[in-house]
């Protein structure tokens, strides 16, 4: 518990847009209002066991097609902890709902709540000319007597939750008897929906079924989903309330529907957007597409900062664009000095994946193409495999890491997750083999890690060429197009007496620490190299003002076309990121890389890549002391390097594949 | 009620459920009824030189889930044709959709008009609000809201010197070449590539009336003027859904658009479309025709 308590809030896809309290009786209840227009849709607690944010998948979407109010019940969240069962009874509940309703201004909503009690039953049969609309997700109420026996509650010993103990004197007197059930469903005139997984195991389907048939609603079973089907299955959640609560019919007043053969071929290219490392490849790939299917248009689904990349470069970029959930900050906020735990921070964006997913959902609802690219779109190759039937195009998907992997300091616990997530993958893709119209690994059989997917499950380099195919790394430039590097370098501003060391983190605001650390090492470093020029590009979304100075050290805050000045510099200084690490790998320059800690793909996969083109040399960042820092300058700079060279065909490779799609 | 052959014509995706056929003023019109869902549709005839066949893509999918109404335009079809002027004026129209309402015992309905059929239906929904739930009018044939198509106006009576392109749209060609002009409208009623069955549905339609009573349907009384039309347009209540194809030849666009605007309703544009979308877009009219009536039989519930 203590544990859960001290764990910082995951990002919010979306924040409110106005939140208050309401008190009633001396208990205060928080409340949160997001979007605006109509409908509006009420999104009440359940039991104090959980508090609103359980509503996390629904609340960014519906919020966008209207307005959404949740609150935290008394006992959790933000809402007070009264002592005494009196305060936690339904009806409280019911009477919490109908004073958020009137603090938020809300004349009418519709209620959609999960494992109602009785409280939104409560509210439209007594209030009626508020609720517009009931849908229940796995009601476990019933208007008849229940044909099990309840374990006695009482004689449990007692636990530590003084504040759910204090509401709770078990299932029978927490959720209102079916005498109650029936009296107000008698009452009830509004449109019901219920929403029931018929493996519900704590709420059987019958009772959804039930209470369907006494209010007179639809009834969707969702077969072989749980009793939280909003948070596993939301994609399928979100589009059923959609359409009971009117919001597919918030169409615009014109629309344009083009006949097929009218229509210019068009492809939409979600490129990752955490940091900026995919923006260039994504565009080498993108013109060369162009170049094999002339006409074609392509439309980007982007974020901050890929989008300053894609904007500098003349691309169109998709308005829904505007719409998504920003990964970067989220990954941001997740790292601490120079430490990310890449795995941990990627599950706990799901809030802000299935908020982008359902972006997608509605641009390809609205605007038909002829491809879908996802680089890394993990919330695009995610949901479409858990919701196949919205594949409506065929559908690329590009990385350049197959496998989650465990740190060694996450023990079991992390062992365990990571194996699960792979087998899930593993299980879509068997499930689902035509789903990915093509799958194309970034890079070559033998970049792929020697390590399995966990416990029972493939080897990973065995299972990718068998479900892959290889387009060889993608730079996004070829070395040789930048000539010859004296007149590089004059061109840049850089003497060729001079030794130019360039420090960079790439797109991401990650990794402050690390420039301070590199700029620390900068007298020392002078010392050792006389003449050392250095060259420190803040990136995009960390403030050059924040960093300190030294004479002769330079601040830029973003350089476009920086693999041009990598290419020009006598050693570089980066993070463990693949795209930076693979420009100077191709440009043939030194280099020193820090991976993050607890950064799987840069200490596992990226280093096991660069180790293939005997390229950069890594260091620690736990014990790179300055002094440590100063010395490997001083050792690398101007070194000869004998890398493997860096193929420089992938992106034409990897637009021949997708080509074969238009 | 009257079964007759077209009933058991086998080429036919939905037979009716019903038959039957009004008599106003002497003149027979032929209604039949599909499916027995909530709302009704009537399905408009349009101009003569056609008649409720040109919605036969969309009866079968609409009457499986909801109620359809079509009836034969007096002029064509199994419809009487009247050898007057007169008795082809709008209003005329209007009171024969209003009969097979009542002959159906159909309280409210959903409108769907196509060209002239556009029109009919927005004097319907102006005239009587309480029988029509809404109005889809599709590339509506309402004239003094847009700009006409640029080039020649030939007039419509006179004898011409020639027959080219919009010329032949004459009642003294009609009578020399009524095939060929039947295949010049349809030409240019469907402007789409690849055409050429709906080109030949059409034709087929227009041979079963003549020229003769074509040109009569020509001089029916129809709104002469923009004061007229707006009135008319802005007496509409109802929801009003306007599609129209970006490449209509015979009504402009920006017609369907003016429509639109006037009546406060949606537009749907069908880039790159003809005349006739429910014809030549069957999928795509027949999705907008559902999520239109649905939505409004569920606010009328």
């Amino acid at each position: 518990m203590t544990t859960l308590l001290s764990t910082p809030e995951q990002s919010r896809a979306r924040y409110p847009d106005e939140e208050g309290y309401v008190e009633r009786d001396g208990v205060r209840v928080f409340w949160e209002r997001y979007g605006e227009g109509e409908p509006t849709i009420l999104l009440p607690p359940t039991w104090e066991i959980v508090h609103s944010r359980f509503w996390k998948c629904q609340i960014p979407y519906l919020a966008r097609h209207g307005r959404v109010v949740t609150f935290d019940p008394r006992g959790n969240g933000g809402s007070d902890r009264p002592d005494g069962y009196d305060a936690y009874v339904r009806r409280e509940f019911a009477e919490d709902a109908l004073a958020v309703l009137d603090a938020a201004g809300v004349d009418r909503a519709v209620v959609v709540s999960w494992c109602d009690m009785g409280e939104s039953l409560i509210l439209a049969a007594e209030h009626p000319e508020r609720v517009a609309g009931l849908v229940f997700i796995g009601p476990p109420l019933s208007h008849r007597e229940p044909d099990r026996g309840d374990y006695p509650f009482d004689s449990e010993p007692g636990t530590d939750m003084e504040t759910i103990l204090a509401g709770f004197r078990g299932w029978e007197t927490k959720i209102i008897p079916p005498a109650e059930v029936a009296a107000l469903g008698a009452r009830v005139r509004c449109p019901v929906l219920v929403i029931h997984g018929t493996e519900d195991a704590q709420s059987e389907v019958w009772r959804g079924e039930e209470l369907a048939r006494l209010l007179d609603g639809r009834l969707v079973l969702l077969e072989s989903a749980g009793h939280a089907p909003h948070a596993r299955d939301p994609v399928k959640v979100n589009e059923l309330v959609a359409e009971f609560a009117g919001v597919a019919q918030a169409a615009p007043a014109t629309r344009t529907w083009t006949r097929a053969l009218r229509r210019p071929k068009r492809a939409l290219y979600l490129s990752s957007p955490i940091g900026l490392g995919h923006a260039r490849r994504d565009l080498a790939i993108a013109r060369e597409l162009r170049q094999q299917v002339p006409g074609l248009e392509i439309d980007w689904l982007a974020q901050d900062p890929v989008t300053r990349v894609l904007e500098a470069e003349g691309e169109r970029i998709h308005p829904a664009s505007a719409w998504l959930a920003n990964e970067s900050a989220h990954i941001e906020r997740e790292s601490a000095e120079h430490d990310l735990h890449a795995f941990q921070a990627i599950r706990r964006m799901d809030e802000i994946l299935i908020a982008n997913f359902m972006v997608f959902h509605d641009v390809v609802r609205e605007q038909p193409y002829d491809l879908w690219v996802g680089d890394e779109a993990w919330e695009l190759d995610y949901y479409l495999h858990e919701n196949p039937e919205e594949k409506r195009a065929p559908y690329v998907w590009l990385t350049d890491f197959v496998g989650w992997l465990p740190m060694p300091d996450g023990g079991e616990r992390e062992a365990f997750l990571t194996a699960d997530y792979n087998a899930e993958m593993i299980e879509h893709i068997d499930r689902f083999p035509r789903l990915r119209d093509l799958a194309v690994f970034v890079g070559n059989p033998a970049d792929i890690v020697p390590d399995r997917f966990g416990p029972g499950l493939p080897g990973i380099r065995e299972w990718v060429e068998g479900h892959y195919d290889f387009s060889g790394y993608v730079t996004g430039f070829d070395p040789a197009g930048l000539g010859d590097r004296d007149e590089l370098r004059r061109r840049l501003g850089y003497r060729p007496d001079e030794r130019v060391c360039i420090v960079t983190v790439g797109g991401s605001g990650v990794g402050g620490h690390l420039l301070r650390r590199v700029i620390a090492a900068y007298p020392e470093a002078r010392r050792l190299v006389p003449g050392l020029r250095m060259v420190v590009v803040a990136g995009p979304r960390i403030d050059p003002a924040s960093l300190p100075t030294h004479d002769g050290l330079e601040v830029h805050p973003y350089v476009h076309n920086l693999y041009q000045h990598l290419a020009a510099s006598d050693l570089a200084v980066v993070q463990g990121g693949l795209t930076t690490c693979m420009e100077l790998a191709a440009a043939g320059r030194p280099f020193l890389y820090f991976p993050l800690a607890h950064h799987f793909e840069q200490n596992y996969h990226v280093t096991h890549r660069l180790r293939q083109y005997n390229a950069g040399r890594r260091m620690d960042f736990a014990t790179a002391t300055p002094e440590v820092i100063a010395a490997a300058v001083a050792d690398e700079i101007g070194r000869q390097v004998a890398y493997r060279p860096v193929e420089t065909d992938g992106a034409t490779r990897a637009a021949s594949l997708i080509a074969q799609l238009l | 009620m009257t079964l007759t052959m077209a009933a058991h014509d086998p080429a036919r995706a939905a037979r009716p459920g019903e038959q039957g056929e009004v008599e106003r003023d002497g003149v027979r019109v032929c209604w039949e009824r599909y499916g027995d869902g909530e709302p009704t549709v009537l399905l408009l005839p349009t101009w003569s030189i056609v008649h409720s066949r040109h919605w036969k893509a969309q009866i079968p999918y609409l009457a499986r889930h909801l109620r359809v109404l079509t009836f034969d335009g007096r002029g064509n079809g199994r419809s009487g044709r009247p050898p007057t002027a007169g008795a082809y004026d709008d209003a005329e129209y209007v009171a024969d959709a209003l009969a097979v309402l009542d002959a159906s015992a159909t309280e409210r309905a959903v409108l769907v008009g196509l060209s002239r059929g556009g029109r009919w239906a927005a004097g319907l929904a102006a005239a009587r609000p309480e029988r029509v739930l809404g109005a889809v009018l599709i590339d509506p044939a309402i004239a003094f809201v847009a700009p006409p198509h640029p080039g020649p106006v030939y007039p419509f009576d006179e004898e011409l010197d020639t027959a080219e392109g919009w010329a032949k749209f004459n009642r003294h060609y009609w009578c020399r070449d009524y095939r060929g002009f039947l295949e010049f409208f349809a030409g240019q009623a469907f402007s789409e590539t690849h055409s050429t069955k709906q080109i030949e549905d059409m034709v087929e339609w227009g041979l079963e009336t003549t020229a003769e009573t074509l040109v009569l349907t020509q001089l029916g009384a129809q709104p002469g003027s923009r004061a007229e039309v707006e009135t008319i347009l802005r007496a509409v209540r109802c929801p009003v859904l306007v599609v129209h194809g970006d490449d209509d030849r015979v009504r402009p666009h920006a017609a369907g658009a003016a429509v639109a605007e006037l009546t406060g309703g949606t537009l749907v544009t069908i880039g790159g479309g003809g005349h006739c979308p429910q014809a030549r877009h069957p999928v795509r009219v027949n999705l907008l025709l559902r999520e239109f009536a649905e939505s409004l039989g569920r606010r009328a519930t």
